[in-house]
Parts: structure tokens; sequence; C-alpha cells
């Protein structure tokens, strides 16, 4: 995309389940699909085993030798780069302790889950990206309120790998998920609070913020110095009060298994009945002169190269955006 | 220069509530579809003369339906294709007595297409399956020839070019009927269209063929095939593309390691001076599990790449021997 902000693309929507997106011939077509819709750099999300080859750090380099190895794999297809990686430290991997399930919110989980960082800093900087992209806390209906200790414990362990971050030369973002026992604006600012600004910034989700409850253009204006990476993308719902909290959110909420049963939650820029103000809210990173990476993703949607042609559209005709 | 006359032949099948179905299932999938097209930077739309109905309810009339094209980047409708794959008693182009008939259709065709930007090819199959034909002779190739030539005059008229698209199990398939063909027909009505995959599929090498028929080349389908019929699927009833015992699947698109030589082709059409529309088409490109979308991003990405260097070296080499 030939702008001023830096735009990248999310292939989180292709690896939608363990044993797909494994062959490197498909995942050569996902980047010239993603090429050819105008985008030339990409976000990785973060896997497990030997399956995640193009997600997790150890079986990436395994597939491809080395990090330029890598970075030549993605210009066969003209994707130039990587803008950032996405690690949700509390979903358990083989490679760290063998699925052990560990939490930012518990004390004595944090030596361990800052090692864990240590792989994925590595492969950022190795690959030349920008953020390291985390979930900051597991979600809200697995553990109790947080109270202002609660957010402390969180914060320092994110100020502990953010410093091993920025050692390496990269960000680290944290960004809200609208199931996340950080969920409440306060409590997200709270959060924000206890971190330090020199070395842990936000990514600022569009729709994740939408559904919490959380207006995105308004909490960028309040935010912006804090906010160093954006994830674009639209929501039709928002959740009703307390839905977040209902046990196994991410099926009974996200995949619609009960309550309002809603099927799927996150839509392409440009849906019909969006809730997203997107020409507003690119309209205040160009205000702020924005200087991150705006990630188009569209994960837990459809068809991937649907959706990545109809976000392209969406730039290109909404947004005025050359490709 | 970069060649921008690119279109996309409709062919497009997605997901929907009632399982896969062609984007014309509603206008909210006919407009995320014309958006996708849009965004990866087609610029012409080919689509079936069956179509045409769907989409004039859905746009307000087949004009309405193009001005949304246009709304969205898009130049024109380019083109109109119009069949008889299987040959009935009412329409078969080898049975003289149904000429009428076909001739008839063919003026409704027209008629759907009135008001719009200008329509360029009028696209046909030239015969039905080649078992429903055959024997192939001279006499069958003059018959088919003469009523092409019929609608060609009729086409013309309204300013688009009747233009034959051959089928590897249509009843004109080898390269010696393809010539007594074109040898039958009209020049200044009866053009040729080049299938890159129908052709190779065939055993007739598509490069040359539009070496030779250049002069009347109004367009192309640009798909790959991985095989060339060898076990003579051709003439496999009721349908060879589906049913073909030993390929499942014939037809894929461009940069995917099929046998059609794209960038020597694409060379040739610039060396050639042609100047028209050059068509992508996917046809069946579910099979296997395959997207419809990402076959069409895929193969853009070709042209936008692969294509794209073909075409410079071709005007470089043009412009030294200057």
């Amino acid at each position: 995309m030939k702008d001023t902000l830096r735009w990248a693309y999310a292939l989180n929507q292709w690896n939608v389940r363990l044993d797909v997106f494994v062959r490197h011939e498909d995942q050569q077509r996902a980047l010239k699909t993603v090429s050819a819709c105008g985008f030339d750099t990409i976000e990785l999300a973060s896997g497990t085993g030997r399956w995640d080859n193009i997600s997790r750090p150890e079986v990436i380099l395994l597939n491809h030798g080395s990090h330029q190895g890598f970075l030549d794999f993605l210009r066969r297809a003209k994707v130039q780069g990587v803008s950032s990686m996405f690690w949700d430290p509390q979903a358990p991997t083989e490679e760290e302790e063998g699925y052990a399930f560990r939490s930012t919110a518990n004390p004595a989980d944090a030596d361990a889950i800052v090692e864990w960082s240590k792989p994925f800093v590595d492969f950022v900087a190795g690959v030349g990206a920008d953020q390291l992209v985390v979930r900051p806390v597991g979600s809200a209906w697995m553990s109790p309120p947080l109270d202002a200790d609660g957010v402390k414990v969180i914060g320092d362990v994110w100020n502990r790998i953010g410093e091993r971050a920025a050692a390496a030369g990269i960000g680290l973002a944290l960004h809200y998920d609208c199931l996340g026992a950080v969920h409440t604006e306060a409590e997200l600012t709270a959060l924000l609070e206890v971190t330090d600004p020199a070395t842990v910034g936000f990514a600022l989700d569009t729709a994740e913020l939408t559904v919490g409850g959380i207006d995105p253009v308004a909490f960028y204006r309040e935010h912006a110095p804090r906010v160093t990476h954006v994830h674009l993308k639209d929501t039709r719902y928002a959740d009703a009060g307390e839905e977040y909290r209902m046990p196994g959110a991410e099926s009974t909420m996200l995949k619609g298994g009960a309550g309002r049963r809603i099927e799927r939650w996150f839509y392409e820029l440009g849906t019909d009945g969006g809730l997203v103000d997107v020409p507003g809210f690119v309209a205040a990173l160009r205000e702020r002169n924005f200087g991150g990476w705006v990630v188009v993703e569209s994960d837990h949607g459809g068809n991937p190269a649907e959706l990545a042609m109809l976000n392209s559209w969406y730039l290109q005709h909404e947004l005025g955006i050359e490709k | 220069m970069v060649w921008t006359k690119w279109s996309y032949m409709d062919h497009w099948v997605t997901e929907t509530p009632q399982g896969p179905q062609p984007p014309s299932f509603n206008r909210a999938y006919m407009d995320r579809y014309i958006r996708q097209l849009s965004a990866l930077g087609f610029t012409g739309f080919d689509t079936f003369f069956f179509y045409l109905p769907f989409y004039a309810g859905m746009y307000g009339g087949v004009p309405g339906f193009e001005r949304f094209l246009q709304d969205n980047g898009f130049d024109k409708i380019t083109g109109i294709f119009s069949a008889y794959p299987s040959a009935t008693k009412y329409t078969a182009p080898h049975v003289r007595e149904t000429h009428d008939r076909i001739v008839a259709d063919c003026t409704n065709t027209l008629r759907m297409c009135e008001g719009l930007t200008g329509v360029e090819n009028f696209i046909v199959m030239p015969t039905s399956t080649y078992h429903q034909t055959e024997p192939v002779t001279d006499d069958t190739i003059k018959v088919v020839a003469d009523l092409w030539n019929r609608v060609g005059k009729l086409t013309l008229e309204r300013g688009m070019k009747t233009t034959c698209h051959f089928e590897f199990w249509g009843a004109i398939r080898t390269r010696e009927q393809v010539d007594t063909f074109f040898r039958y027909t009209d020049p200044e009505y009866v053009y040729f269209f080049c299938d890159t995959a129908q052709h190779t599929i065939a055993g007739v090498d598509p490069v040359q063929l539009f070496r030779d028929y250049s002069d009347r080349c109004t367009g192309f389908h640009f798909k790959d095939t991985k095989n060339v019929d060898e076990h003579e699927a051709f003439r496999t009833p009721p349908d060879p593309e589906l049913m073909a015992p030993e390929v499942t699947r014939w037809f894929y698109e461009m940069g995917e390691g099929g046998l059609v030589d794209f960038p020597t082709l694409m060379k040739e059409i610039v060396a050639s001076g042609y100047d028209g529309w050059l068509t992508v088409e996917h046809d069946k490109a579910e099979l296997g599990g395959g997207s419809y979308a990402e076959a069409t991003a895929v193969a853009k990405w070709y042209i936008d790449n692969t294509l794209a260097a073909a075409e410079a070296e071709a005007r470089a080499e043009l412009e030294a021997a200057r």
C-alpha cells in the first residue's frame, strides 16, 4: 500500500487449525494473495509444534535454516518482511515446559514466562520485525476479578519482558482482547499505568476494544503516545455486558455456543452493520502521525483470501489508498 | 507500459449459508465478489449469457450491473459467453435445422446487452460435445461454420465480434479441425478466442495457434492444465470435464506448475501488436478443496510479477529491434 501509514496483513486467518497451512506451497499461495492485495509485510501468529512451521520461532528456523532463509521464503512471493509477531504465554505449547499452563496473573509464573519470551524476542529481532505483540493476561472467566495488586503483578512481568525486547531493539505491545481479564477501560488504563512507557507499548485492536465496550477512536485519542501497534478489523457486535465471563467464553461466546449464539464476531472492513468507525480511526492515526504498523486482520472470519481482497478493496476504495 | 486490460471470466463459487454457491446467490454476495476482483485490479468482466437475467434483476438491468462494475474501477463488461455444450433436438450447432433457433437465442442475448458501454466479444463454443457430434467430417465442420458466419454477421451489427472458444471435448478440437473451421468461416465475421488450457489438453500448442491466427484472435482465457488428454477422455459421455476416469481435475490457475508456457505467450502477444483484453478464467477451481478467491489472487500475483516481467522483456526486445 502506497501510504504514509505502514500497512501489514496478519496471516493468522489462514492458520485456523493445528493440521492446516503446513505445506510451503500453501503458505506461498497465502503470501501471494496478500501481495496481490497490495500488502508487502505480514504479521505472524505464534503456535506450537511441527505443524506450526510459520508460527513457532524454533519450528520456522528448523524449516528455513535461518532468519534470512525465512525472509527469502517470504520474498519469493514478493512479501518483503515481517512487521510483528503475536504471542500468548497463557496458551500452552509443547515448547514451553511441555504444555505448562501459566499465567501472568500468577506471580509464581513470572520467571518462567519471562524465560519463555526469549525465542520470540530473538526471532522478532532476527527477522527485522518491529513488535512482539502479546496477550497480557488470560481470559477473565478463568480467574477472579483483578484488583490493583493483580494488575501490578501482570505489569511487572511485561516490564521485565519489555526490557528484554528493548535490549534486542524491538518493541513490546500489549494487545487487548475482549475476553481478557484486563477488560474494562479502567483496568486497561491501570495496566498501561503500571508498565513502563519506554519499553511497553499498546497494541490497539479496533474490533476487540469495540466488543469489549471501549470506543477505539476515543481510546486512541486519549492514549496515543502509548499506542505502538494497531490491529484493524471490524465487528458487528459488542459484549452485552458480562458475556465474556461465561465459562469457556472462547467457545460459548466467540463461537456462539451459548448466550446469544453469535457464531462469528469479527468482520472485514466495510462489513454491513460494522460498529467500528474505521475512517474515523484511520483519520485519528493520521492526525497523530502514527508511526507504527497498522495490521489488517480477519481472524475468526471466513475464507481468508476473500477477506483479504475485501479488506484491500476497502483500503483502496473507501480510504483512498493506492495499492 | 504495463498491460492494463485484464478481465475476469465469471466463474466463481463462494460459501453461503446454503453451501457453496455462485455469487449470484444474492446481491450482497455479488457486490462482495465484484469488490474482490476490483481489489486485485481487474478492469474487464466477462460473463455467461445465462447470468444476464440474474444481474438485471439485482441491479435494475444489465446496464445497472455494468454501472456497479464501473463504480468499482472496471471499464465495462467485455465479453458474453454463449454455448450449447450438449446437443439437443432444439439446439445443436452441427445440425443445420437447429440454426434458426440458435440465431434467435443469440438475438435475445444481444438484446440483453443493449445500453452497455461496448461488449467486445460474443464468445461461443462452436460445437457441442464430441461424442454427440461424431463422426466429425469436413461437412460437419462446414455446417458449424455456416452457423457462426450467420451469428458473426448478426453480432458485428451490434458491435461485437463472434469469437470461437474451442474445448478439448468439443467436436472441433484437433489442429487440423481448427484449420478447417477457420477456412470455412469468414474472417470478417468469425474470430478466434484462445483458451490456453483447452488447446493444451487437446494436444494443440496454444502459443503456435496464436502465432498462426493472431490476425483473427480477439481474446484469451489464461488458465493452466497439468494434463494432456492421453486416454481419449474427450469422448467420455456425458461430460469429459468432470467424468473422465483418468483426470479428475483438468484446470488450474497460472503459476502452479502447469503445462502452458504463459511467459512465452505473453511475449508473443506483445510482439504481435495485439491490444485487446486478456482474460483470467478459473474453471472448477474448487475441486480438491480449492478456493476461487485464492485462485484468483494467486493468478493476479502471477500477472503482476511473472507476466509483467515477460511483457517488459518483450517490449524491450521490440524497442531494441527498432
